[in-house]
């Protein structure tokens, strides 16, 4: 029996000591694929990249729902009114009482974060990469520092001086430092310019989903505009506008199809017969309207010969009231295929670009022809402006009846402009000058003392 | 043999080693058997065993040595045979045990009598080993079925609730199917998510990650939590261990304490059958103090006029008209306060022989919402156990297996929170036709959310076979197989009927979203037990080995748009399909583990456990940990100067314990770098997304235990109190360290050089005040001190915790702002600027802090019985600071119900009010103002109660009426008073603005025969 026992211990003993070097080694789950493995193949490395405009489309500042900058920035400022719940973040936005735990502002911020992160950790891959062919590597690296440069760009235009993450070591990332709004700029233009010569002329699908050389040197004008660097702006817009690729539509209701010729880029949708949610978030049919509504200020500026008051514009009466909605996209069902994507440049914003840096030039006949190849477009005669400064206001008004709800062109104008405080400070009863920069978020000034301080009047 | 098929080859070799030994020890020891000397003469006992001259029934008559057994019959008769000089033992649960030697008499009867010191005489659990009440070295506190049995609860965590010290649980929501947070000494762990206890069923550890989406668990405060699946009618006991000695042999997971959950056994005896049937009906406990439509509407009118707007817009619709200034509903009452009925059955058989018994039972449950509409909530559950023992008690089996399948149907969200704010001149919820009232597209109807459904389905089954074969007198080998087995699946349903039709939404937009979660996981545990006396001491051996694996397994998915809103619980039928997640997961882990138990004459004990472990949550090179710890206990009373002269002390020990035990609660797979498909899709290929910031370097939390502890009896045991006092420390945490969202991330898995101390003091008194032929009285009361406080954080000025903790304050603490009231001139509430930067700004003017653990909590039952009748009370206390109400509640002024007391708000320069001018969300200052307050030191109050936690009656109907067959009814009340200064609904929530818990009432009756 002794021996029985000893047997016993013994196989016991060795036994598990034989199987323990092993048992709690697990290997990698079906569902995760390791770092390095991704940056081996293409159809993966295109998944790393693509997913990063998946998270554009669907969260924070470039989202088309009722918490992105269209619609944010747009109660934000002048060209949405809100009718939904008080307890809606939406409905703070619109007050311009937004505090640094509101959620939204927190969102957007982490957002950003996030889709950056992913892009400097799709640049590390690549660079790790043996397997990948240089062009694949060119053409993805492009599109992350695209990417990585329009996201600290609005960044940059919302929050004011923040840090611009260029790694993936948390580390670094996690005490990282504000710079300033010049430095910042000067990341962007340097990563834009750097994108600009990897990218390629052409569209690598045929949709326009992914980037071009177009889209950073239309981005690139973006940023010389807004600050001042008007020769830049020209050279870079008119670089965008000579590519015949581009054609303005004539049909208004061509502009937001995703077959439109005047898209520089669009979000492709998470699903084939998927439509944008841009739609779903204006467009009602009763009133009053359950969420957001045109603001009447706005609705009005459209003249009767306007086209785009007729085909960008919804309305619906009951015997109470009118109520318009931004009608530029109308699938708000699904379709049997994809009809409409969110635009995010196009190639209308590049001629008001130009004829705006072109006035400040004193090339008043081009700034002309440029706006009213705009002007034109929406049924109205020739501009009447004459003077520099006439023709930069009609470019403005132009801007504003262009871009309404689309990522929140007409706040960013009225900053850039410093019109911002005369022209919210009448249309918003609760605008105040500290309402320029949003606050930053709560959790972020705890989770990294060196954020401080807070923007003022938060 | 599934199970080792699971393990791969390389396993299955050492498995089929131990499994072929398993069954050679028996036959070798056949041999062994026939070889002994008999050298005592065989004889035949016989008897009768009784109390108060009435036959005993399953009475367990055991002869020590030879082991053969015996249980007496119904007329209480009782024979065996035994080798003379054997010593027979007489047991059975509450009375005293007898021990008798065999002198050659062949007729022995005994007569029973009742335990007084019943409490040194119960054996507690203590998982891997059983021991004495009054010889355990660590803390165990134990629940039995006698006071589960007493509540009408569906969820076993709600019976333990006010039941035991230093046990806090915290009931999350009254929706049916919503779980509880429950927290054994305090919080350990920094990371929110890694104080969850290990609970072990049975021997099988179960585990509590939450099985809900994020996508599907709507209706509730938090993630579906998988413990709704154990059925708390098929348990027999619930044994917390709170200490090192209790808890070091389960190493590292018994960091947060062990939840050990032992279901019933079926027992020797005439076989028994039993069916009871209840029915009863819940109701919200207690309703806000919310404005009516006068206090609302001058509200809102006054907010216009504070934000100088005299024409009122629009979209104002309560005021301007719209809405019909003189209607009022209660909300609350529309809209949770209904009834909620509930149902229940059950049935039992269990009976056997002295070496074969078996248990089966069956349960039922049903219980429908507070909330309109019709919701079900439903729970059915089988049970069973067949023991046996060969002939000479040398090898034993044991089966047992619970299946639980739940159905539950609810509206998507809790309607609380609309509840309470909705407006109280809002219009009536359905039209004169009878349809939902959208008011022509003025009011979100809150109905139209029942049209959207939360559903789950889900099977459970939990089982474990637990051989063991005595291989020398004293040396027992015996193993566990576990095996559990999860199937769940939650639904959202989201239809185009919830919406007002005016919007024109149709089938196309409606939604469904699916949860489908597997779980599996089995564990092996070969042990070896050894018990001998050498001279004076007893000594216990104990050595073991674990083997589990879990497998998870999840798919999330959405189905769009549908031909028709009646195909929207068919996925095929969307006519977009998206698959949000679809992730698959191994938990390794594998142990050894010993204990060394000595007993020096039931007086000087000491305890020894150790266990080393291995996780595969850890990477390579770190995921091996050794923990142990040491317990001894003295038990004064038995020395010789006390044991014969003492009267009044009946029982004294004191008992202390010291050790580590460790905690790998972080997930799988967090020490990797890899991509994952983050379920969006792009150009038509789905994305890969980094799935975690991944730290290949993090490693175990250890958490160091120290306890020291009074037990003393006096006057027999009739008044028993225990008091301990312990300290544990959480070191080297682990915890998901927040990160700002620069670094694309909310958080990575790393060791923080922090430590965390929990201490607290313990008090448990049970006092037998009345002690009759027919009527008794006992007490029970409990009560828990606890303190936690971060002892240590190097650079926590420099981390992302600098503005959340404070060193020598507790964990759970907020930094607030500091209010100084209402302004008399502003009218805006006011806050001290700390840093005097004219601004008040987080986080340099958050410098208050308010701790939110509880100070001190327990519970007072007293028990009565005469004759047939037993009443029983529970009192469950929470002394504690929470967050108000005004948190739920919308911003004074703003189109929002509030508290009717927030009437009271300034009205002019010079007024000083309690609350703040109301504005309608135009005055950024007023808004900036309020939402300061909400995290000011004014929003934090007492959210301290007693409440009647239980009572039940149960009168059994005299033997004389009802003949052979036995008769119990009983009525069983859950919350029923509630008595608390707090000043919003309920005191007792996890996050606040969800259903409170229900106050249930049921009528029972339960037959046995």
């Amino acid at each position: 029996m002794k021996k029985t026992f000893k047997i016993l211990s013994a196989v016991l003993i060795f036994g598990t000591a034989n199987s323990c070097d092993n048992f709690v080694d697990v290997e990698l789950p079906n569902s995760q694929l390791s770092s390095p493995a991704v940056f081996a193949d293409v159809a993966t490395a295109n998944a790393a990249m693509t997913e990063i405009y998946s998270k554009m489309r669907d969260n924070g500042m470039l989202s088309g729902g009722p918490a992105g900058m269209s619609c944010g920035m747009g109660l934000y400022a002048d060209e949405l009114d809100f009718y939904g719940d008080s307890v809606n973040d939406s409905f703070f936005f619109h007050n311009n009482s937004l505090i640094a735990s509101n959620n939204t502002v927190a969102s957007y911020w982490n957002a950003a974060y996030s889709q950056i992160y992913g892009a400097n950790a799709v640049m590390e891959g690549l660079a790790a990469s043996n397997e990948l062919p240089v062009a694949v590597k060119d053409v993805l690296l492009g599109e992350a520092l695209f990417s990585r440069a329009l996201v600290h760009f609005y960044l940059v235009n919302l929050y004011g001086d923040i840090p611009y993450v260029t790694t993936t070591d948390y580390q670094l990332n996690s005490t990282v430092q504000r710079i300033s709004t010049a430095q910042a700029y000067a990341n962007i233009r340097q990563d834009l310019e750097h994108a600009a010569l990897l990218l390629p002329q052409d569209y690598s699908v045929g949709t326009r989903i992914r980037p071009n050389r177009s889209c950073a040197r239309a981005l690139l004008a973006r940023l010389a505009l807004y600050t001042g660097a008007w020769d830049e702006a020209s050279n870079h817009a008119s670089a965008v506008l000579n590519n015949t690729e581009y054609v303005l539509e004539g049909d208004l209701d061509a502009v937001f199809l995703k077959e439109s010729r005047s898209t520089l880029w669009q979000f492709g949708t998470t699903a084939e017969g998927r439509n944008t949610d841009d739609a779903q978030n204006y467009i009602f049919t009763a009133g009053p309207p359950p969420f957001v509504g045109l603001n009447l200020g706005l609705v009005a500026l459209f003249g009767p010969d306007d086209l785009r008051g007729s085909h960008w514009i919804g309305t619906v009466t009951d015997g109470t009231g009118t109520w318009h909605y931004a009608n530029k996209y109308k699938q708000r069902e699904n379709t049997g295929s994809s009809v409409e994507y969110t635009v995010v440049l196009r190639m209308e914003e590049q001629y008001l670009i130009r004829a705006e840096a072109r006035a400040w030039q004193g090339d008043l006949i081009g700034a002309k022809e440029d706006l009213d190849a705009i002007r034109l477009r929406a049924g109205l005669p020739p501009t009447a402006a004459d003077s520099a400064e006439e023709i930069i206001a009609a470019v403005q008004l132009q801007r504003r009846l262009e871009f309404f709800t689309e990522f929140g062109h007409r706040f960013f104008d009225l900053k850039r402009t410093g019109a911002i405080d005369t022209v919210l400070g009448l249309a918003k009863a609760g605008w105040n000058p500290t309402d320029k920069l949003f606050p930053l978020p709560l959790t972020e000034l705890n989770a990294n003392p060196y954020l401080q301080p807070q923007n003022p009047g938060y | 043999m599934k199970i080792f098929s699971l393990l791969g080859y390389r396993h299955l070799l050492s498995y089929l080693i131990y499994f072929s030994l398993f069954l050679c020890i028996p036959l070798s020891h056949a041999a062994a058997i026939d070889d002994r000397s008999d050298q005592d003469r065989d004889i035949t006992v016989s008897g009768f065993v009784t109390f108060q001259k009435m036959p005993m029934q399953g009475v367990s008559i055991i002869a020590k040595g030879s082991g053969s057994s015996a249980i007496s019959d119904a007329d209480g008769r009782y024979s065996l045979t035994v080798r003379i000089g054997e010593v027979l033992v007489v047991s059975f649960i509450g009375f005293k045990t007898i021990e008798h030697p065999v002198s050659g008499l062949s007729s022995i009867s005994f007569e029973l009598e009742e335990a007084v010191t019943a409490l040194n005489e119960v054996t507690v659990n203590a998982g891997y080993y059983t021991v004495k009440e009054s010889q355990r070295t660590g803390s165990i506190a134990k629940v039995s079925s006698k006071d589960i049995e007493k509540q009408p609860v569906t969820n076993f965590l709600a019976s333990i609730q006010g039941r035991m010290a230093g046990v806090s649980v915290t009931q999350e929501s009254g929706v049916a199917g919503g779980g509880f947070a429950i927290q054994i000494r305090g919080i350990n762990s920094l990371r929110r998510d890694g104080n969850a206890p290990l609970y072990v069923i049975d021997g099988v550890p179960y585990s509590s990650d939450p099985i809900g989406s994020a996508q599907t668990s709507t209706v509730l405060p938090n993630l579906t939590s998988p413990l709704t699946n154990i059925n708390p009618a098929d348990i027999e006991s619930i044994e917390i261990l709170k200490d090192a000695d209790a808890t070091a042999i389960y190493g590292s997971r018994g960091a947060n304490g062990v939840v050990l959950v032992t279901t019933k056994k079926g027992k020797a005896g005439k076989t028994r059958f039993s069916a009871s049937a209840a029915s009863g009906w819940g109701h919200v406990t207690r309703y806000m103090d919310l404005m009516d439509t006068q206090q609302y509407l001058s509200m809102r009118r006054q907010a216009f006029e504070n934000d100088g707007i005299t024409e009122y817009p629009a979209d104002a619709y309560d005021v301007n008209g719209t809405w019909d200034p003189s209607r009022y509903t209660d909300w609350q009452k529309e809209l949770y306060g209904g009834t909620s009925q509930i149902r229940s059955f059950q049935s039992s058989v269990s009976g056997g022989s002295e070496h074969t018994q078996f248990l089966i039972s069956g349960n039922y449950h049903s219980e429908t919402t507070v909330f309109p509409g019709d919701f079900l909530y439903r729970k059915g559950d089988v049970h069973f156990n067949i023991s046996h023992a060969s002939d000479d008690r040398r090898f034993k089996a044991s089966l047992s297996g619970s299946y639980t399948s739940q159905n539950n149907r609810q509206p998507w969200s809790d309607l609380t929170p609309v509840a309470i704010t909705l407006a109280p001149n809002a219009p009536s919820l359905y039209d004169a036709a009878g349809n939902l009232n959208w008011e022509n597209g003025t009011f979100t109807n809150p109905l139209g959310a029942l049209a959207a459904g939360y559903g789950t389905k889900s099977g459970n089954l939990v089982s474990n076979m637990l051989l063991s074969y005595r291989l020398l007198e004293g040396l027992e080998f015996k193993s566990s197989f576990g095996f559990t087995d999860l199937n769940f699946t939650e639904t959202r349903t989201m239809p185009s009927t919830m919406y007002d039709p005016a919007f024109g939404v149709t089938s196309a937009s409606s939604s469904l979203f699916f949860n489908n979660v597997q779980r599996q996981s089995w564990i092996v545990e070969p042990q070896l037990n050894y018990q001998r006396a050498f001279g004076r001491v007893k000594t216990e051996l104990l050595l073991g080995t674990t083997f589990q694996n879990q497998t998870g397994a999840r798919l999330v998915e959405r189905g769009f748009g549908f031909a028709s809103n009646s195909l929207i619980h068919n996925l095929a039928a969307a006519n977009i399909h998206i698959v949000y997640g679809n992730e698959q997961s191994v938990y390794r882990y594998q142990a050894f583990f010993g204990r060394v138990n000595l007993n020096w004459e039931d007086k000087y004990i000491l305890n020894a456990t150790a266990r080393r472990d291995g996780s595969s949550r850890f990477g390579p090179g770190r995921q091996f940990a050794t923990f142990g710890a040491i317990g001894a206990a003295w038990v004064f009373s038995k020395e010789d100067g006390l044991k014969d002269n003492a009267t009044f002390l009946s029982f004294g020990k004191l008992r202390a314990s010291y050790g580590t035990t460790g905690n790998d609660q972080i997930g799988d797979y967090q020490y990797l770098d890899t991509y994952s498909l983050s379920g969006h899709s792009y150009q038509g290929m789905g994305g890969l997304e980094p799935t975690r910031l991944f730290n290949p370097n993090f490693g175990w939390e250890s958490n160091t235990k120290a306890e020291m502890a009074l037990e003393t009896g006096f006057l027999d045991d009739r008044i028993f109190l225990t008091t301990a006092y312990y300290t544990n420390r959480s070191s080297n945490q682990l915890v998901g360290l927040p990160l700002p969202g620069t670094t694309g991330f909310n958080s990575l898995q790393a060791n923080l050089d922090a430590t965390v101390e929990n201490s607290g003091l313990e008090m448990t008194l049970r006092t037998t005040n009345i002690k009759g032929r027919d009527f008794n009285w006992t007490t029970s009361f409990n009560i828990s001190f606890l303190k936690n406080r971060l002892v240590s954080f190097p650079g926590l000025e420099s981390s992302p915790y600098a503005n959340q903790y404070v060193i020598g304050q507790s964990v759970n603490i907020r930094k607030l702002f500091q209010s100084t009231g209402v302004d008399p001139q502003t009218g805006l509430y006011g806050f001290t600027d700390f840093n005097g930067d004219g601004v008040i700004s987080a986080p340099d003017d958050r410098q208050v802090t308010r701790d939110l653990s509880p100070e001190y909590f327990g519970g007072l039952q007293n028990s009565f019985s005469y004759k047939g009748l037993a009443i029983d009370f529970l009192f469950q206390f929470v002394k504690q600071q929470n967050y108000s109400s005004a948190t739920v509640l919308g911003f004074p002024g703003a189109p929002s119900n509030n508290a009717s007391e927030v009437s009271h708000s300034w009205q002019q320069p010079g007024d000083n009010a309690p609350f703040q001018q109301f504005s309608t969300g135009l005055n950024g200052d007023a808004v900036v103002a309020f939402y300061n307050y909400l995290e000011s030191d004014r929003a934090i109050t007492d959210a301290s109660y007693i409440r009647l936690k239980n009572v039940a009656i149960t009168y059994e109907l005299p033997k004389k009426w009802t003949g052979v067959l036995g008769c119990k009814l009983s009525v069983q009340g859950q919350n029923l008073l509630l008595f608390t200064k707090y000043r919003g609904a309920d005191p007792e929530f996890v996050s606040s603005g969800f259903l409170p818990p229900l106050r249930v009432i049921t009528a029972g009756i339960q037959l046995t025969l």
